[in-house]
Formats: C-alpha cells, sequence, structure tokens
C-alpha cells in the first residue's frame, strides 16, 4: 500500500481541496488580523514573527486540527462505505500498513497547509513589519515545530477513525477532543501533552528546553499512538 | 492432492459456536461447493481461510502453508469475494480493480482482463457506488479474479444477478478449473445451483460438517440412510432435517 494509492483512494472526495481551502482559510487569517487592527501589533517590541503568531496561532491551530479530524474521518469513511476495506484485508497486505499509509497522505496534508499559512505569515511581516533575514529562518523553525506537534494529534484522529466504522462517532470524538484542547491552558505543561493540545504551542514562545520536552513528548505519543493501532488490530480480529 | 485442509477448525463467539471442529478436503483443480443454509458457518470458515477471523481451534494449511504463521504467503495465492460486493464507491469499477491491482503487483492489463471476463467493460468507467446490485457483484467477482489465483473462495457469487447472470457466471466458474488451472471453494444455500458447478461438495449445518465428497457420493450415502434421491434438493433438505431434528428440533 504506498502514498500514491492513498491519494488515487482520495479521487472525488474533497479531500485535497478540503486542506487548501482550509489551509488558505487560516492563512487568512493574520492577513485579516492585520487588516484591521495592525496598530494593536506596531508597538510591542518583539520580533515579527514572534507578535503574528502570539497574535493569529490559536485560531489557525484550531482550523488545522479540524482540517485533520475530518480529513481522518473522510479517508476512513471511504475504506468502510462500501466495505472496501473489507476486500483490502483480504490482500497479501500487512493491515498495518493502510494505516501507516494514511499517516502518511495526511503528513503530506499537513506540510501543505502549514506551508500555505507560513506564506501568510510571511506576507504579513514583509507588508507590515519590516522583512529581515531572520524572519524566514524563524517561519521555517516555528512551522517545523507546529509540524511535529500536529503529528499526535493526526495520528489520533487517525487511529480514532480506524476504530470506528460510522464516520460520525469519529468525527464527534475528534471534535470533542479539539473543543477541551482549546480549554486547557497552554501554560500548563502536563496539560499540554494532550494529543490535540500540543499543536496550540507557539515555538518563539517557548524556552528552548521545553520545546525540546514537547518535541520528545510528541516523538512518545506518536509512537503510543502507533502502538495502539496495532493492538487494536489484532484484538479486531479476535472478535470479528 | 488436497489444496486446502482443515483439522478440527472451530471458531466460538461468546455464547455460540459458528464453526464447529470441521475438517475439509479441498481437491486441487476442482470447485468444491460449500452448502448450508443460512447461519450454517459457511463465510466463517471462509473469512477463517482469509485471515479476516481468527479460528479458536484447530488448524487449516492452503497450498502446504500454514496460517497463521504464512498469512501474507497464502493471501498471495487467493482470489476472493466474500459477503457483499466491497469496493470504493468514489471511484469507477476500472479504478477499483487498478488499486487491487497495484498492490498485488500484476501488469496493467490485468485490469482490462478481468473487467472482459465478468462482462463489465462496458460499464468500466461507471462510479462503482452507481452500478446496479449485479454489476456491483461482478465488480467483486472481478476483484477476486484479477490476476488468475491459483485459488478462488466466493462467498454466494450469484446473489443478486439476474437469471442471465447466474447462468454467465455459473458457466464462468465452472470453466475455472480448465481455464485457469484453479481450485475454487464456492458457497451457496442452494443446492441446485451448487450441483451444476461443484465436483465435490460439503455439507454444513450448525457449524458442524454433515458431508463431504462428490454428488454421486451423496446420492448412494443418502439411499442407505433412507432419504429422497429422485431431487438432490430434496436430498439436500433432508440431511438438514435430520440434523436438525438429532439436535432437538433446532433450526
Amino acid at each position: 500500500m504506498s502514498f500514491g494509492l492513498e491519494c488515487k483512494k482520495m479521487k472525488r472526495t474533497g479531500f485535497i481541496s478540503a486542506f487548501l481551502c482550509g489551509g488558505f482559510l487560516a492563512a487568512i487569517v493574520p492577513i485579516l488580523n492585520m487588516a484591521v487592527r495592525s496598530e494593536n501589533y506596531f508597538g510591542i517590541d518583539d520580533s515579527p514573527v514572534q507578535i503574528l503568531m502570539n497574535a493569529n496561532w490559536q485560531m489557525m491551530a484550531m482550523l488545522n486540527l479540524l482540517l485533520v479530524v475530518a480529513g481522518a474521518c473522510l479517508m476512513y469513511h471511504t475504506e468502510y462505505a462500501d466495505n472496501a476495506i473489507l476486500k483490502i484485508s483480504t490482500l497479501p497486505i500487512k493491515e498495518s500498513r493502510l494505516f501507516w499509509s494514511k499517516v502518511m497522505l495526511m503528513i503530506v496534508m499537513c506540510i501543505m497547509i502549514l506551508i500555505i499559512e507560513a506564506a501568510g505569515i510571511a506576507f504579513c511581516s514583509y507588508h507590515w513589519f519590516e522583512m529581515s533575514a531572520d524572519v524566514w529562518m524563524e517561519v521555517i523553525k516555528s512551522f517545523g515545530y507546529a509540524l511535529l506537534l500536529m503529528l499526535p494529534a493526526a495520528l489520533g484522529s487517525l487511529l480514532i477513525a480506524s476504530v470506528c466504522k460510522n464516520m460520525w462517532v469519529s468525527l464527534g470524538i475528534g471534535v470533542v477532543c479539539v473543543f477541551t484542547a482549546t480549554l486547557l491552558p497552554t501554560e500548563s505543561f502536563v496539560l499540554s501533552l494532550f494529543p490535540f493540545a500540543l499543536p496550540f504551542q507557539i515555538f518563539v514562545e517557548t524556552i528552548e528546553n521545553t520545546a525540546v520536552s514537547f518535541m520528545i513528548a510528541a516523538g512518545m505519543e506518536v509512537l503510543f499512538i502507533g502502538i495502539s493501532e496495532s493492538i487494536c488490530l489484532k484484538v479486531r480480529r479476535l472478535f470479528k | 492432492m488436497n489444496i486446502i485442509e482443515t483439522n478440527n477448525l472451530t471458531k466460538s463467539y461468546a455464547g455460540f459456536t459458528a464453526v464447529s471442529g470441521i475438517s475439509l478436503h479441498i481437491p486441487k483443480g476442482t470447485v468444491y461447493g460449500f452448502l448450508g443454509p443460512n447461519g450454517a458457518g459457511k463465510s466463517t470458515t471462509m473469512k477463517m481461510f482469509l485471515g479476516l477471523t481468527k479460528p479458536t481451534s484447530g488448524s487449516f494449511v492452503i497450498d502446504g502453508k500454514k496460517y497463521p504463521e504464512n498469512r501474507v504467503q497464502i493471501l498471495k495465492e487467493i482470489g476472493s469475494f466474500i459477503e457483499a460486493p466491497a469496493f470504493y464507491g468514489n471511484l469507477s469499477g476500472e479504478e477499483n480493480l487498478d488499486i487491487i491491482r497495484r498492490i498485488l503487483g500484476l501488469p496493467k492489463s490485468a485490469v482490462s482482463e478481468a473487467l472482459e471476463l465478468v462482462g463489465l467493460t462496458p460499464y468500466k468507467s461507471r462510479l462503482a457506488k452507481k452500478y446496479s446490485l449485479g454489476m456491483k457483484q461482478r465488480l467483486g467477482l472481478a476483484g477476486a479474479l484479477i490476476g488468475r489465483p491459483p485459488i478462488l473462495i466466493l462467498d454466494e457469487p450469484t446473489n443478486g444477478l439476474d437469471p442471465v447472470g447466474i447462468h454467465e457466471i455459473r458457466t464462468l466458474i465452472r470453466s475455472l478449473p480448465q481455464k485457469f488451472d484453479c481450485t475454487v471453494l464456492v458457497s451457496s444455500h442452494l443446492l441446485s445451483e451448487i450441483e451444476l458447478m461443484a465436483d465435490n461438495i460439503g455439507i454444513l449445518n450448525h457449524g458442524h460438517l454433515l458431508f463431504e465428497g462428490t454428488l454421486d457420493e451423496l446420492k448412494r450415502n443418502a439411499i442407505t440412510q433412507g432419504y429422497p434421491t429422485d431431487n438432490l434438493e430434496d436430498t439436500f433438505l433432508a440431511v438438514i432435517d435430520a440434523d436438525n431434528r438429532q439436535r432437538g428440533g433446532e433450526r
């Protein structure tokens, strides 16, 4: 099961266009914010990227999470809707490969939306602040960090979607997780480890040691979710 | 030589046993009819062969390969059609088969060949969700036949087909061992259906294998047991009825 096959399966589902539109929507957030109330941010003694991320990232991260949850549901809905997953299960491939191929596609989609959003932030820096050479490096670091912290939520959404045959159940669980995450204070390290709360963290605002801790935690969560998926597949076969 | 052999294969769920210690012997290069009323355990047995469900006890060997150690190797040799047709509704018939082709690593021509075999070529570009039930059934069959696997497992493949379609598919299944040198395990709850296709049959009821052998052997067996033999349908019903009475009126 390859990445190309997963792309093919998503044909005519609106999956890629949903991510594109979502990415552009999130990228417009800082632009609109600066267009209507730029005076609020000019006096702040921080780097442009830090100002823009502090002002907009919470909204952008929530849009990203909702996209990830909806995308994961859509991916598994195509498998379950007409029972295609049953046919795939009878083919000579490991079932876990189906999950990891979907993870690959999801990561590519996340990279795509983060690039669009990074372009939005870079545009704001250029248009409303000074565009120094450091801005690009800061944007790349911030969005690379955002991608890493988004992985547990992406894998978690896929795990939920793979377990629930009914798309509305997985969508409901995902949305509840996203809104629960918005209620958690981002200053609390332990509470921020909730996979759906991690993407709200901002690199430029976090001290280096904490940022490293968050990245290690994200890696461990990815590993834990991957193992959980393997266990789910084995358990499911026992009860089928 | 038997290409599929089971040894006391059992599948139990909480409260009931779907398949109870069956020992099947399916000869290579034949059509083996798996008969039984609804809920007899035919689909569960087939699902175990495909690794979709884990046996509670017992074992099986397919083409000399043991499950579960060689699950992927076993699946490489099997083309299957289980329960209802399974497909991606957002893709066309051709695209659906192309996904299977790519997973199996077959040449591109395999798709058109499979479509041709089941008579779906004129509708290959139509979305699968817009297919009629019969067309979906044919797509499922094409998915099983693609790449000419040496073993075919078909669970009630003629369900939902019109009489012409049933005849076409029956003729196709009958011809497969000669055409592609394969072994076919086909299930049905209709003896009339199976007797036109199968060389050997296995009759299953409440998870128990009541009979295994050729149709002639079934007839001979029925005569000794005092069951009607004028019509094979009646023989089958008598075998099932006698087993049900023995189990205390279970149906």
